[in-house]
């Protein structure tokens, strides 16, 4: 990790003294020991500040796209001639350069806007396993090595596997390594365990019906509709959200649960086929509400009813903008059967 | 809604987002064929099935409704060429989820009727309604307006 982040800083500064980028976002250290915390670098003695490690938690797919719109916004009342173009480097992981993917995907902005780090990815800390491993104590600091972590809190140091507290979605990742990138740096990271990547979602579809409702509506309890999950998710840019949005009121605002139940539906609708698996909105959730549970299930009927993965390739256009003549119909109600 | 909760005496309701070009043509067909169907439908037309947002089945099925159902042209014959072939990838992600949650399948029904087919509009308005009808009064989802 130490060689990554060093050729990581070289390669950043290079980019901002060339002029190739006018701005990196990246990860730098975090205000409280073991946290990262996204950072912009525009100044090329400032590239030192940047990280790699296993407490970069955020998608910063979200801050390209953020800069791009100030940006473009900016250049709306410049004579067009006199316009300036700017391009945007991002250290950009598996999940990261997926968003970035979906972007672009969706005609967002250009590739050329994009300058694309790709850093080998083998998964990060979820902060509240780690609050539980060290029973909610407060981290005074602590150092990572490949597989393990030491913490040291008032009662202690204490050494934790890190395999116990990697964050679900990191242990299950099929695309630990970008998907597209303009340079990268250091070797692919090794896989992760794909495989067992649904296994939660298949658990839960074997429920009996009650009992689905019934921790779908405990969870959706927990919501305070703070938007966190929304202001933090790549997929998430419309200038208007359909949840602010009063003509027509699709959210209510009232503390009917209906309403919380209502906006978390809608949200996670959105996002068939465009869920990266990120696990950003799970992180920044101050209630904890188990969003992954039900993000999956959408990943996982785009990739069955239409053999899409979010973001995956530039080529496979969005799911539900296209159609194909052999897509699945066994829901489709046929009274009396025959018919077409 | 408040008369949803007194199970006696209670019907089914039930909101039917239908093509212009397809369904509704077969409803009317029905209504001029005088075929008798179950009067729990409330029929709102939409040009096409392309054009109906997920987001009016789950509000509908907030607002009161028992039971969603969104009907177009069969695959191939829509008016605006692929409308209902987007539309059937919505919703079957949209019935699939709303299963995954909880909300059982028979309340939201999509189906294709073609213009010529008043009989069987008359048949699907007939089974979603008794399926619905066995399901009972939504509970789920359902916005609680207080009877003051």
């Amino acid at each position: 990790m130490e060689n990554i982040e060093k050729k990581l800083r070289e390669e950043v500064r290079k980019l901002l003294i060339e002029k190739k980028v006018d701005a990196v976002i990246g990860y730098e250290d975090g205000t409280l020991p073991l946290t990262a915390t996204p950072c912009f670098i525009a100044n090329p003695d400032d590239a030192d500040k940047l990280v790699w490690n296993r407490f970069c938690t955020q998608n910063l797919a979200k801050f390209v796209h953020d800069l791009v719109m100030q940006h473009k916004e900016s250049q709306k009342r410049v004579k067009p001639e006199d316009r300036i173009k700017k391009a945007f480097g991002v250290v950009a992981r598996g999940c990261t350069s997926r968003s970035l993917v979906i972007h672009l995907q969706e005609l967002q902005y250009d590739r050329s806007e994009c300058v694309i780090i790709g850093v080998p990815c083998t998964g990060y800390v979820d902060k509240k396993k780690l609050a539980t491993a060290v029973n909610q104590e407060e981290i005074l600091g602590g150092s990572a090595t490949k597989d393990e972590l030491f913490v040291k809190t008032a009662t202690g140091e204490k050494k934790i596997a890190l395999r116990e507290v990697l964050a679900d979605n990191c242990r299950t990742c099929r695309f630990n390594n970008p998907v597209i990138s303009d340079l990268m740096v250091g070797e692919p990271a090794p896989p992760m365990d794909a495989a067992s990547e649904y296994a939660e979602v298949d658990a839960f579809e074997n429920l009996p019906i009650e009992k689905r409702w019934a921790y779908f509506s405990k969870e959706m309890a927990k919501c305070i509709r703070c938007a966190a999950c929304r202001n933090t998710c790549p997929s998430c840019y419309c200038r208007i959200c359909f949840a602010e949005q009063s003509q027509p009121q699709w959210v209510g605002i009232g503390d009917d649960p209906s309403d919380t139940q209502m906006f978390q539906l809608m949200r996670m609708y959105h996002m068939v086929g465009r869920c990266v698996d990120c696990g950003s909105c799970i992180s920044v959730c101050p209630m904890g509400v188990d969003l992954r549970k039900f993000l999956k299930k959408l990943d996982k009927d785009a990739f069955e009813l239409f053999e899409h993965r979010a973001g995956a390739s530039l080529d496979s256009p969005a799911p539900l903008s296209t159609y194909k003549e052999n897509d699945k119909e066994d829901f489709i109600f046929n009274p009396g059967g025959g018919g077409h | 809604m408040a008369e949803n909760q007194a199970k006696e005496g209670w019907e089914p309701k039930i909101v039917a987002i239908v093509c212009n070009w397809c369904t509704y043509a077969g409803a009317d067909l029905a209504g001029i064929s005088r075929i008798q169907y179950p009067p729990n439908v409330r029929i709102i037309r939409v040009p096409c099935t392309g054009r109906i947002n997920p987001f009016y089945v789950m509000k509908a099925l907030q607002e009161g409704a028992d039971g969603v159902l969104v009907s177009g042209c069969h695959p191939g014959e829509c008016h605006y060429i692929s409308g209902n072939l987007t539309a059937k990838r919505k919703f079957a992600t949209l019935k699939r989820f709303l299963n995954y949650v909880g909300v059982e399948g028979d309340r939201t029904m999509f189906t294709w009727v073609s213009a010529s087919e008043g009989d069987r509009f008359a048949q699907v308005i007939k089974g979603v309604t008794q399926a619905v009808r066995e399901l009972g009064p939504a509970s789920k989802l359902t916005k609680k307006i207080s009877d003051k």
